[in-house]
């Protein structure tokens, strides 16, 4: 059968246009969608703090959403002042905290970097703005309240489109070709990117059920605390398929600068080990992990990254006693602490020491063990397993044999990496120099005024609020009697006399 | 409203003169929080309803035609109620602050509010945040030597700072008329501010420019159109300026770095908002038209200033803009003015101005009772000249006559 040329010619033109309509639908969905826009940093610090690893697919929320959700769910929040009320380090004239990475695929993206956890500030007083260092152990920053927020906001009933795009135009509208959101990007927003970020909120969350899991005894496991994770447990759910269970293995933010020196094998040719029970052999495994848990996919561009930052954070020197104007180190103190430091304290702390980057038993070390509990051998062989399958090759996790102890690392940066052990249970150097009994039952954790003295943060006081003047206290309260956060162990030095005690410690501030 | 609200005012000889309208000038009759509060308790009457105020316009000669009647009656006022409603809920926190009265008003506890900020959970001492309307002109000699802007030297951008005023009127990112504003900026460049318009006793003047040059001119400029000096524009720390405290508390880190949310997305986001904890050393241009002085609007007149602050009035009035040459500043004194605010020299005039009273009540519940933050204490000692003699303070006063 052949076809009138009348009706050929309508089906060639109607072939054209439907090509030219595919052509054009596949580059908008590419530029509205997938088109990547390369990230520029002045230096590799700025890098490090707004840098992407890549998990604008799995976990990125477009940028304008996350802009207004503290102003749609204020309530939410622990306090004013929307994201920063969570203990985020913000630099002024950012827009964007610490830890954040605003990346434009298809739509600019939010998602978290390393710094989010490590990255510390501090200040000598309140009249002062914190000072931040890169590397350092985000101890203000509460992550799990974060991720709450985030979960049940997916679940309120204002997280829809139009009381969202409401805030949304308050924000960003098209201002007559000066910029904003233009009526197309408004209707993906609506249409498109408000629900699906919700369903995808809704379905992360079921991977975060173990962590509102009520342990035996029918009571919540504790808050995370801001400064904290529970970094096993997270490890576990995000890269084995192990059945739920009721550890709780709460770990302080370490400061990752100068991993050179936890890096390879002591001077003995020993291997060292890395994470708080030794887990890991090798610093790149540890990047690696952390950052597969922020949603990062394996692809080449990730792997460099990662050798990247292996490479910063190797040479990254720690920060220096900051203090030298208003509390000057005793240097002829200084001298007789690091004699006491040689002799009680440097085959476990000094750098590629005998003891030093290995795991200390717990029959000895005598510290909390809930953290311990929370990994397993198991959980290593099945992690080393997923993350070949993802066709990552990296120096595995331990396999061998479960955790039994705590690793002892060197101390350098020492004086910024309060709250100690860990499991951040104890405020101050000078705390964890006194027997458990004598160290602070309970104190404030993610206040970031300084105390030079005991060399911690000091104990915020509750302050007036509200209209009525009423005495609050803002910081999170922590209680070393909850499960995993006991403030046992660890007595090497609690004998010295008073005396012997300042001087280690003005060595210390040296470190 | 547009930028002419607060920034311009008037003054007058006498009572009998006709006053003089100065744009540039801090709005020094305007009681901006009179007329929230008249359009909120309008918004939450009765009365504010469609067809009565229909009426009402009908009532004085409004005529519309069909499609804007239709326009109003369904549209137009009930969306304005809701949104005054809206306005009012979160303009609460006026009722936990002293009045402002006239000339003043509360610049960043708005934004806080307006970027949703639960204003219950704030910390009590940064509900105060009165200040001054400060003059406005002069712009390009402070964007040349890059002086931070605000009280509290909080912002370094002029076109940022421009752009957050304009908050204040309801021009948000979106509707924001930017070539206006732009013309704005651009007019108030070089907009000079009006000369003393009354005599100067150059005499005394010319001995007050020497005593200005040791005492004064480090930190607020040579003179009126030379603003150069060691620490003109930089933050002295609130322990050392000893000023009143609250409209520094108010503004706080959070709000710094939420602030550089603003215009998300454009390209000119706000990126120069910071915390800071002292008030800064502004120029002194045209400095008699800008009573009542310090942030807080807490001394009347330039010469009061000059005295310590247990010299200065504790009580004056607020308002008047008829002149008072002596002391550099307006007809203030509460000798001049009845019980009820209303002037003793201009009988007919019914208007009642607004009684500040810069001394804290104890035992009050909320900062409102207590009278918080109008406390005229600060910027004195013998480095601000209030060990000086009274002739020597005269001398100063007439030389800032020239500014």
């Amino acid at each position: 059968m052949s076809l009138q040329p009348k009706t050929k010619r309508i089906l060639w033109v109607s072939a054209i246009v439907l090509v030219v309509l595919i052509a054009l639908g596949a580059w908008f969905t590419l530029t509205k969608f997938f088109r990547e826009e390369k990230e520029v940093f002045a230096n590799e610090d700025e890098h490090f703090k707004y840098g992407s690893l890549g998990a604008e697919g799995d976990r990125g929320i477009p940028y304008y959403l996350w802009l207004v959700l503290p102003r749609v769910f204020p309530d939410l929040m622990p306090g004013p002042g929307g994201y920063k009320s969570l203990g985020v380090v913000w630099e002024e004239g950012h827009e964007i905290p610490v830890g954040f990475s605003k990346k434009v695929v298809g739509f600019a993206r939010i998602t978290n970097n390393c710094a989010v956890c490590h990255t510390a500030t501090y200040r000598l007083r309140e009249d002062e703005v914190p000072h931040v260092v890169v590397a350092g152990p985000a101890h203000t920053n509460n992550v799990q309240s974060m991720l709450r927020f985030l979960f049940k906001a997916a679940h309120d009933p204002r997280f829809n489109s139009d009381i969202i795009m409401n805030e949304i135009r308050l924000v960003s509208a098209n201002n007559y070709g000066n910029g904003g959101l233009s009526f197309i990007d408004r209707q993906i927003y609506h249409y498109l990117l408000i629900p699906f970020t919700q369903k995808a909120l809704l379905q992360q969350e079921k991977q975060f059920t173990w962590m509102e899991r009520f342990v035996t005894g029918g009571k919540p496991k504790p808050h995370w605390a801001p400064g904290r994770d529970d970094a096993m447990n997270l490890t576990k759910y995000f890269m084995t398929s192990m059945p739920e269970d009721d550890t709780f293995g709460p770990t302080d933010f370490p400061s990752i600068w100068n991993l050179g020196i936890r890096s390879g094998k002591d001077n003995a040719g020993k291997q060292m080990l890395l994470n708080w029970t030794g887990d890991t052999p090798a610093v790149r495994s540890v990047l690696i992990d952390s950052a597969l848990g922020l949603g990062a996919p394996a692809r080449p561009w990730f792997l460099q990254r990662m050798a990247d930052l292996d490479n910063y954070l190797s040479n990254l020197p720690p920060p220096p006693w900051p203090f030298g104007e208003t509390n000057p180190i005793n240097q002829q103190m200084a001298g007789e602490g690091q004699k006491i430091y040689t002799h009680d304290c440097a085959a476990c702390h000094e750098p590629r020491a005998e003891f030093t980057n290995k795991v200390i038993p717990v029959t000895e070390i005598k510290t909390d063990p809930e953290r311990m509990y929370s990994w397993s051998k198991d959980a290593a062989a099945e992690a080393n397993r997923r993350v070949k399958q993802l066709g990552i090759d990296r120096p595995p996790m331990v396999e061998t044999q479960n955790p039994y102890g705590y690793v002892s690392p060197p101390l350098d940066g020492i004086w910024l990496r309060a709250p100690y052990l860990h499991n951040g249970s104890v405020p101050s150097l000078r705390d964890l120099l006194n027997p458990s009994n004598e160290r602070p039952q309970t104190f404030h954790r993610g206040y970031d005024v300084f105390d030079p003295v005991k060399v911690g943060f000091k104990e915020p006081q509750p302050r007036p609020s509200g209209p009525s003047g009423e005495l609050t206290q803002p910081y999170f309260l922590f209680d070393t009697r909850e499960k995993g956060n006991g403030n046992q162990g660890h007595t090497y030095g609690t004998q010295l006399s008073n005396e012997d005690k300042e001087k280690l410690l003005e060595y210390l501030k040296t470190l | 409203m547009n930028c002419a609200i607060c920034h311009a005012g008037s003054a007058r000889e006498t009572p009998q003169s006709t006053p003089v309208i100065y744009a540039g000038m801090p709005s020094n009759t305007v009681d901006l929080e009179g007329f929230e509060r008249f359009i909120f308790a309008c918004a939450s009457d009765q009365r504010f309803n469609a067809p009565r105020v229909m009426a009402e316009i009908e009532a004085i000669g409004g005529r519309y035609d069909f499609i804007n009647r239709f326009l109003l009656r369904f549209y137009a006022i009930p969306f304005m109620r809701e949104r005054l409603l809206m306005l009012k809920s979160h303009f609460r926190f006026a009722e936990w602050e002293p009045d402002a009265g006239t000339g003043r008003t509360d610049t960043f506890n708005p934004a806080k509010t307006l970027l949703e900020f639960p204003l219950e959970k704030l910390e009590t001492r940064e509900l105060v945040g009165l200040c001054d309307f400060p003059s406005i002109w002069m712009q390009g000699l402070r964007k040349q030597k890059n002086l931070h802007a605000h009280w509290d030297g909080n912002n370094s951008l002029m076109e940022e700072r421009n752009k957050s005023a304009s908050f204040g009127t309801g021009a948000f990112p979106p509707t924001i008329d930017l070539k206006q504003l732009a013309r704005v900026e651009q007019w108030l460049l070089t907009k000079e501010p009006p000369k003393y318009p009354f005599p100067i006793d150059t005499q005394l003047g010319t001995q007050g420019e020497k005593l200005y040059a040791q005492y004064c001119a480090n930190c607020h400029g040579r003179n009126g159109r030379d603003f150069s000096g060691e620490y003109v524009g930089d933050v002295v720390p609130i322990d050392k300026i000893g000023t009143d405290r609250h409209r520094l508390d108010s503004y706080t880190e959070e709000l710094a770095v939420a602030q550089n949310n603003l215009y998300a997305g454009y390209p000119c986001r706000f990126s120069h908002f910071r915390k800071t904890f002292g008030y800064a050393n502004l120029p002194l241009d045209g400095i008699w038209l800008r009573a009542p002085y310090l942030h807080n609007g807490s001394v009347p007149t330039v010469r009061d200033l000059l005295n310590s602050s247990a010299e200065r009035p504790p009580v004056f009035y607020r308002g008047y803009d008829v002149f008072d040459q002596v002391k550099v500043g307006f007809v203030s004194d509460v000798t001049r003015f009845d019980d009820e605010g209303r002037s003793k020299d201009e009988p007919e005039n019914p208007r009642k101005y607004f009684r500040f009273d810069t001394q804290v009540k104890p035992g009050g519940a909320t900062p409102r009772d207590r009278n918080e933050g109008n406390s005229n204490a600060g910027h004195e000692g013998w480095e601000y000249g209030t060990m000086l003699s009274d002739q020597e303070k005269d001398a100063i006063v007439e030389y800032l006559k020239t500014f």
